[in-house]
């Protein structure tokens, strides 16, 4: 017997788990949000997990995860205190807000939201969905389908918490917004933790966020996010997303960005954690005007698979959009990028970029790039490019001819092609701190790199 | 200073240089001239210890070294540098980590102490202005984005920095517009001394009106055809190397 057409032998499993999620706290959220969970799990129910049988999931196979029953980590679950790991999390050197959870849960004590110029909400969703029950009810679940799309169904059925931002018109928020998620090991179950949030930065407005995703110990958890950003006319957002769970979790993130006119916003992924890791990451690009950069750099090592799946639909015209997305791959990992890009018949004058480099430092490391293009606009520069390789030696030359060893010359060029990328980073301090993370990641597996300052200031 | 005894090299099988012979001696500067595809870039990559390049025979002694023995690096460390025709653009290291690092490998292969960051600063802003390059190259990646000229002053700037014993200069001029080739040229002057040796590689007379060669030496097919002073180089400027090679053939 082949590898079934879907993964529905779990379903049973998380039918019963919702209807403990509906007596254990869930039942305290108003009904509408009730009623938006039943229609997610129904929609679940339908298909169930995807298998590789489906398109969207060839070469990322996620049956360690439909095959395990996920307990989900409910308010009342006794939780091994990460507390003391908490502050090694936080981003140095950067006045920030923080908005804390731990295993899905918010964490009070370990949050600290500064004083927000008037009308900024930052809070809990579970907050959000009784104080700002119209807003939200407004955005969720407008920009994220389920059909198909069994994480999200999954996430929304067991909508719980996660970070509610709305800013209003003509306010820029100074500091960055440091979303922190934490998971830990609770005895010795799995546990789901899903995570929700949701973004809306109104006309003229700036912000900046963190996402950071982290471990306090190696939990076998599924982190389950989704994310949804809308960024009005002429807004200007960054979004940098820190995934560095330990290799042992799973992670799945579906985020969502529908941006209108003259909007800018700057997306980076990093993505350094887990055993499997998909990011599913859409963006509508819905005025004319509108500029979005979506960025990210991978590192796989031992038998980790990261898989970024991202789809740019241009609606209107005069958009620009770049992708660079890098992947450095050690030891028998694999990644994946499918990057589609998706210009409509009125989109003229799009210019889109998109470029996926792979450093394959490894005889057995897999890489699967694809690019798709559908373009149905004839006034267009839309442009893509994949590699896949080792360091090239032509650069290794020039370094070594200045005096620098083959081996330092090896860890140069390949933090210089993670910097690269992580330089398209807006935010100094976030930049810095990523930078910080991937010479980290190198060293464990290249040793000592001499000084963090190879990478840009 | 470098010992160059018939040296023959191949590159994907097809040989290129043919048994060259060249000694220089400190405080000279040579100027090897020759047509396209006569092997002149080839000799530089050579020297500098390209990994494309095969050495089939031959010998050069640098300071009384083995230094085709030697690996680019230690040829680097030892003295030996090269200008390259092309410098490769180098994403994400910048341009003062990439050169503190060769300056410290080199100091510290000559048993000099490693310089810090705020010596090391110091030092490349002195020999920034040798070259006339703007400070915002400090921290920019390596070549990456710089113009053609640009490229050619960030070889002078390394070359400044690293004080090499041999420098050979590979088509340094080519791409360069005049103002440009002044500087580049200029910089290379300031940075001879009685103690260092400098190899020039080009196709046109014109970079010598500023670099001032103690020799000429023309290269055709791989082998060194004609030696002289100075003056050969405007020779070779008003009669081009079609009459020399008309006398090789007539040999």
């Amino acid at each position: 017997m082949g590898e079934p057409m879907s993964n529905l032998h779990n379903y049973n499993h998380y039918v019963s788990e919702f209807e403990s999620f509906g007596k254990n706290g869930a039942s305290e959220y108003p009904e509408w949000v009730n009623t938006l969970r039943r229609s997610a799990l129904a929609v679940f129910a339908e298909k169930g997990f995807p298998t590789t049988h489906d398109e969207n999931w060839k070469y990322t196979n996620i049956a360690p995860i439909a095959k395990t029953s996920f307990k989900y980590a409910s308010d009342k679950l006794a939780l091994d205190d990460p507390g003391h790991q908490v502050g090694s999390f936080m981003i140095e050197g950067l006045e920030h807000h923080s908005i804390v959870f731990i295993n899905g849960k918010f964490s009070k004590e370990y949050s600290s939201i500064d004083e927000l110029p008037a009308g900024v909400i930052v809070t809990t969703m579970r907050e959000a969905v009784r104080a700002n029950a119209e807003l939200v009810k407004k955005y969720i679940s407008q920009y994220v389908p389920l059909e198909n799309n069994a994480f999200a169904a999954l996430n929304t059925a067991f909508l719980n918490d996660g970070v509610f931002v709305y800013v209003p018109e003509d306010v820029e928020i100074d500091k960055p917004i440091h979303c922190l998620f934490i998971t830990s090991k609770a005895g010795t179950e799995h546990y789901a933790v899903h995570i929700r949030n949701l973004i809306i930065v109104e006309e003229r407005s700036k912000v900046r966020f963190a996402f950071s995703y982290r471990s306090s110990d190696e939990n076998q958890n599924l982190t389950n996010v989704v994310t949804e950003i809308v960024a009005k006319e002429g807004s200007d957002v960054e979004a940098v997303k820190i995934q560095k769970e330990s290799d042992s979790t799973y992670h799945v993130e579906n985020f969502r960005l529908h941006q209108f006119a003259k909007s800018t916003v700057n997306v980076f992924s990093l993505a350094l954690g887990s055993a499997i890791a998909r990011n599913d990451m859409s963006v509508i690009i819905d005025g004319e005007g509108a500029d979005c950069n979506l960025n990210g750099l991978y590192f796989t090592a031992g038998d980790q698979l990261i898989d970024h799946h991202t789809f740019m639909h241009h609606i209107h015209p005069n958009c620009p959009s770049h992708e660079l997305f890098k992947g450095i791959l050690y030891g028998n990992s694999r990644a994946v990028f499918n990057g589609k890009v998706y210009v409509e018949p009125e989109a003229q004058k799009t210019d889109s970029k998109q470029t996926n480099r792979n450093l394959l430092l490894s005889d057995t490391a897999v890489v699967d790039t694809k690019p798709e293009l559908e373009i149905f606009a004839d006034d267009v520069k839309c442009t893509h490019g994949a590699a896949v390789g080792g360091l090239d030696p032509v650069h290794a030359f020039y370094l070594k001819s200045r005096g620098i060893s083959a081996e330092n010359a090896e860890k140069m060029l390949t933090v210089g092609f993670a910097a690269e990328v992580t330089g398209k980073i807006v935010t100094p301090e976030i930049r810095r701190y990523v930078d910080v993370l991937v010479v980290d990641r190198l060293r464990e597996k290249l040793g000592s790199l001499g000084l963090p300052d190879i990478v840009h200031n | 200073m470098i010992e160059i005894k018939n040296l023959h090299a191949n590159v994907n099988g097809k040989e290129i240089l043919r048994g060259i012979n060249l000694s220089v001696k400190a405080g000279e500067i040579h100027a090897i001239m020759g047509p396209n595809g006569s092997g002149k870039s080839t000799l530089a990559q050579v020297l500098s210890g390209h990994p494309a390049y095969e050495v089939t025979q031959g010998e050069v002694l640098f300071q009384g070294q083995d230094l085709l023995e030697m690996e680019p690096e230690d040829r680097a460390r030892a003295g030996v540098f090269l200008a390259f025709q092309y410098p490769v653009e180098i994403p994400g290291v910048s341009n003062s980590y990439f050169l503190k690092a060769g300056l410290n490998e080199v100091r510290k292969a000559n048993g000099l102490e490693e310089l810090d960051s705020m010596q090391f600063l110091k030092l490349l802003k002195e020999k920034m202005k040798i070259v006339e390059m703007d400070q915002s190259f400090i921290n920019r990646p390596v070549n990456e984005g710089f113009s053609g000229g640009e490229k050619k002053r960030n070889e002078i700037l390394q070359m400044a920095v690293l004080e090499p014993k041999l420098a050979i200069l590979d088509e340094t001029d080519s791409g360069l517009d005049i103002d440009a080739l002044k500087i580049v040229a200029e910089g290379v002057n300031k940075l001879k001394s009685p103690k260092n040796a400098t190899i020039v590689v080009t196709h046109y007379q014109r970079l010598l009106n500023y670099i001032v060669p103690d020799f000429v030496h023309v290269l055709v097919k791989g082998q060194i055809v004609k030696s002289g002073g100075k003056e050969l180089a405007l020779e070779l400027e008003a009669n081009g190397y079609d009459l020399i090679k008309e006398e090789i053939g007539a040999m």
